[in-house]
């Protein structure tokens, strides 16, 4: 009687159970985190005449033989990723539209006449394309003194400046013997320029070393580099802090980090994203960047 | 019982159920304005949190600082009156009147001041400020106004 009566109350419960349908509200209706859009490549314009540089300039050279003086610029065998054109040649004395905007300004001959040479302008490869950064002139103009019956500032200038070169930026410089003494001035500019990484929150953005964040809403983070404060190409990055909810991935190379913060921290607990990049204009070049996260949600308020 | 108290009881139930009823009717009618009014305060509650999650990206990729959308309170209104709806058959008029009513602000940048409720706000804040006419049939049946106004107020932002 007892077991019968076991039996049958436990086959009422059996059927009268209905499905909780329990599950976990967050786990399954995020929808994926879509893939960020990717920079058109067909946009960039190149300018014409552009190559890229394998000689970088170092300093200005004035060189003096018995009666002859030599004006010359040295290079350096490197590439620091950069690109160039030459955009005026001027020959002795002449004015050019660039004169004043060199970095390294344009000289002049002992009569003061401007030198001879050629003005190349410098860009550097960024996501929205080339970027012009810089004006640099490489001087090459020579001077001979008269020395019979001529005080010494009185010269004759030879205006001889070379057709402009096809591939380097340091192919005149075999136009003249090497002087016996050099008088060697500091270079303006170094060769190498000064690295700098951040986070944005646009691919055009400003960096920004906080931002807030609302709960659950998806964020880009674009990491960025820039060379002598001018934008230059992602050529890798890999986030090295702890990571949010959800992440598009934990490396890259031009897309951004989509992140997703589902948990609210602790109050006043903010968190931190520290990124390591690696730029194209310097490739070997550790970067890091950093920026802080603060997470919000709506609420009312009393 | 005496044949005397029965009478007194008598009298006594025919002079006392009016007012029972009244206060009957009274206590129910309040009843149903206070959970009309409750219903209509959760509406407003979740139209400002919702133009709240609506904020200006453009300004949040310049400055990393949250700021309410340009639109948040056309947002806020249009979710109101959405909320309103399921509350319609106890209101004295259309949940759209009601939102257009409205008087919703926006604080999009913070600290902020309400020049209305004097309030000071650390964080963008969109608040909200409305008048329900709520049907109060029962309080029509004791001659009293047959629609009743209560105000409500909702304040949000993100924390």
């Amino acid at each position: 009687m007892k077991t019968r009566t076991a039996l049958s109350l436990s086959a009422v419960l059996l059927l009268s159970t209905v499905p909780a349908y329990a599950r976990e509200p967050l786990e399954d209706e995020l929808p994926p985190i879509p893939a960020p859009p990717v920079p058109d490549p067909v946009a960039f314009v190149v300018p014409a005449g552009l190559y890229y540089v394998t000689d970088t300039y170092v300093a200005d050279v004035v060189a003096t033989s018995d009666a002859t003086t030599v004006y010359s610029t040295t290079t350096v065998h490197e590439s620091t990723g950069t690109y160039a054109r030459v955009i005026d040649t001027v020959d002795t004395g002449a004015s050019s539209a660039f004169d004043g905007m060199a970095f390294n300004g344009r000289g002049a001959l002992t009569n003061g006449q401007a030198l001879a040479g050629t003005y190349y302008e410098n860009f550097v490869l960024t996501a929205g394309g080339y970027v012009p950064v810089s004006i640099v002139f490489f001087q090459d103009d020579s001077e001979t003194k008269r020395l019979q019956g001529l005080s010494s500032s009185a010269v004759a200038p030879k205006a001889t400046a070379s057709p402009a070169p096809a591939v380097t930026t340091a192919q005149r410089r075999d136009q003249v013997a090497p002087p016996p003494s050099i008088e060697r001035k500091v270079p303006i500019e170094p060769a190498r320029p000064t690295m700098r990484a951040g986070i944005s929150l646009a691919p055009d953005g400003p960096t920004l070393a906080s931002a807030e964040v609302l709960r659950g809403r998806l964020v880009q983070f674009w990491p960025r580099v820039f060379a002598n404060d001018v934008a230059v190409p992602i050529r890798s990055w890999r986030l090295v802090s702890a990571q949010p909810d959800r992440i598009s991935a934990a490396s890259g190379s031009t897309q951004p980090l989509a992140a997703q913060w589902i948990r609210m921290p602790a109050p006043g607990v903010r968190w931190s994203l520290r990124f390591e990049i690696f730029s194209e204009v310097a490739p070997t070049e550790r970067l890091e960047a950093e920026i802080s996260v603060t997470m919000r949600s709506p609420a009312l308020v009393d | 019982m005496t044949h005397d108290d029965g009478g007194t009881a008598a009298l006594t139930t025919i002079v006392m159920l009016p007012l029972l009823l009244v206060v009957l009717v009274g206590v129910l009618e309040l009843g149903a304005l206070r959970a009309v009014a409750q219903r209509a305060g959760a509406a407003a509650d979740l139209a400002t949190i919702v133009a709240v999650g609506d904020q200006d990206q453009f300004e949040l990729a310049q400055s990393g600082k949250l700021r309410l959308a340009a639109d948040a309170a056309d947002v806020a209104r249009d979710y109101f009156a959405r909320n309103l709806l399921a509350t319609t058959p106890a209101l004295g008029a259309s949940a759209n009147a009601i939102a257009a009513a409205a008087d919703i602000a926006s604080f999009p940048t913070a600290p902020s001041f309400d020049p209305l409720t004097g309030a000071r706000y650390d964080r963008p804040t969109l608040r909200l400020i409305a008048s329900i006419p709520v049907r109060t049939p029962g309080f029509a049946a004791l001659l009293m106004p047959a629609v009743t106004t209560v105000t409500i107020q909702s304040v949000s932002s993100p924390r």
